[in-house]
């Protein structure tokens, strides 16, 4: 959607920021209802107002918040949320080394601030438009990050403020972030391969996280998947190039082509 | 255990450097060297395989992290139409938005 837009702006002399706001207007929109739940859950967790502006700004992971909102509200050791944050987070690692080939040749500190502000759903819009643009600059996927991380420590901090204020269904509220990864998960699965690598991955976490009793359980389901993934099409493009796994799906959205890497 | 607001503040100190580690660490160490081709293929598959497994907790997951689907009702009713919102309209705000009156026309009325 944003991306049609964008084509259009490029030959008009739109402001800067339109154009970043343009290219972010989804996410900024879903922040908003996500954001607020969340500085609601945080506060009816205990936290103030200025320690749910500085979670908003140095952690910034709406799955994060959510997480330490109800691990406080079941009291557990702080040592115990940092540990499961780490494997919350590290999931980070995959998305950055993902989108690394497009920061080559960019500052340490760039990258620094980059890497502060980047987050799951920054991190999906500046992956399609580093994809499908090639006019796509760093700066400007760091200027986006910058607009989502805007967006959500105010509606972060508004949440906290009316918190205590008005009673809403918290569980209902939640689902605000599931809808999220949902839409991420569709506009992602573009053969009949990447579907199947999809419910692999459900199922394999959903065991894994019954065993393990923890958030752990996601880190090892995202490894399993990718990892075969990663084999099934490596081995089909060798014995079986054609193979009607790796054809691509007909879209009936119509978003704009990828370009072939490699 | 009541926390203080100093309490909290250490814990989002602590929360920001386990954050910050796994964003940063990859992101500089494949900045300055070439990526192989065969990282590049396996992140094809990343993204896909954590946002199921998230969803799915949220699905399926308790809050004791048991496999179980009691009272989820609104939810995956909700999770359903929202796959079909996201695969015609492809717009995020738009499935965002209506998953979450889905849920809680759906919360509100069984």
């Amino acid at each position: 959607m944003a991306t049609k837009k964008i084509g259009k702006l490029k030959t008009n002399d739109i402001p800067y920021w339109r154009l970043i706001l343009d290219v972010s207007l989804p996410v900024d929109l879903s922040y908003i209802p996500i954001g607020l739940a969340c500085g609601i859950l945080l506060n009816a967790s205990g936290f103030n107002t200025i320690n749910t502006f500085l979670v908003s700004i140095l952690v910034f992971s709406g799955g994060a918040q959510f997480m330490i909102a109800s691990l406080l509200a079941t009291s557990a050791p702080m040592y115990s949320i940092v540990i499961m944050m780490f494997f919350l987070e590290l999931r980070y690692a995959l998305l950055g080394s993902s989108l690394s080939k497009y920061l080559h040749g960019q500052s340490a500190w760039f990258t620094f601030f980059f890497a502060c502000s980047m987050n799951d759903e920054n991190y999906a819009l500046n992956y399609l438009k580093f994809s499908t643009d090639k006019k796509f600059a760093p700066k400007d996927a760091i200027k986006v990050e910058h607009v989502t991380l805007l967006i959500w420590t105010i509606s972060n901090v508004i949440g906290s403020l009316i918190g205590s204020a008005i009673h809403i269904d918290l569980t209902v509220v939640h689902f605000a972030l599931t809808a999220l990864f949902l839409y991420m998960i569709v506009v992602q699965l573009k053969n009949r391969l990447l579907l199947s690598i999809s419910v692999l991955a459900g199922i394999v976490a959903v065991i894994f996280m019954a065993i393990t009793k923890s958030t752990l359980g996601l880190v090892i389901s995202t490894i399993i998947a990718s990892l075969t993934g990663f084999a099934i099409e490596a081995s089909l493009r060798k014995r079986r190039p054609k193979s009607r796994w790796l054809k691509t799906f007909k879209n009936p959205g119509g978003t704009p082509e990828e370009d072939i890497d490699e | 255990m009541e926390w203080s607001s100093t309490q909290h503040f250490w814990l989002i100190i602590l929360c920001f450097f386990v954050a910050f580690g796994p964003r940063f660490i990859p992101l500089s160490f494949f900045r300055t060297r070439k990526i192989p081709l065969w990282f590049n293929e396996w992140m094809r598959y990343v993204p896909v395989s954590l946002f199921t497994a998230l969803v799915c907790k949220d699905l399926f997951i308790d809050d004791n992290f048991n496999i179980s689907v009691v009272g989820k009702a609104p939810e995956l009713v909700a999770a359903l139409l929202v796959i079909g919102i996201a695969y015609w309209t492809r717009s995020m705000a738009i499935s965002v938005i209506a998953g979450l009156v889905v849920v809680f026309t759906l919360a509100v009325f069984i």
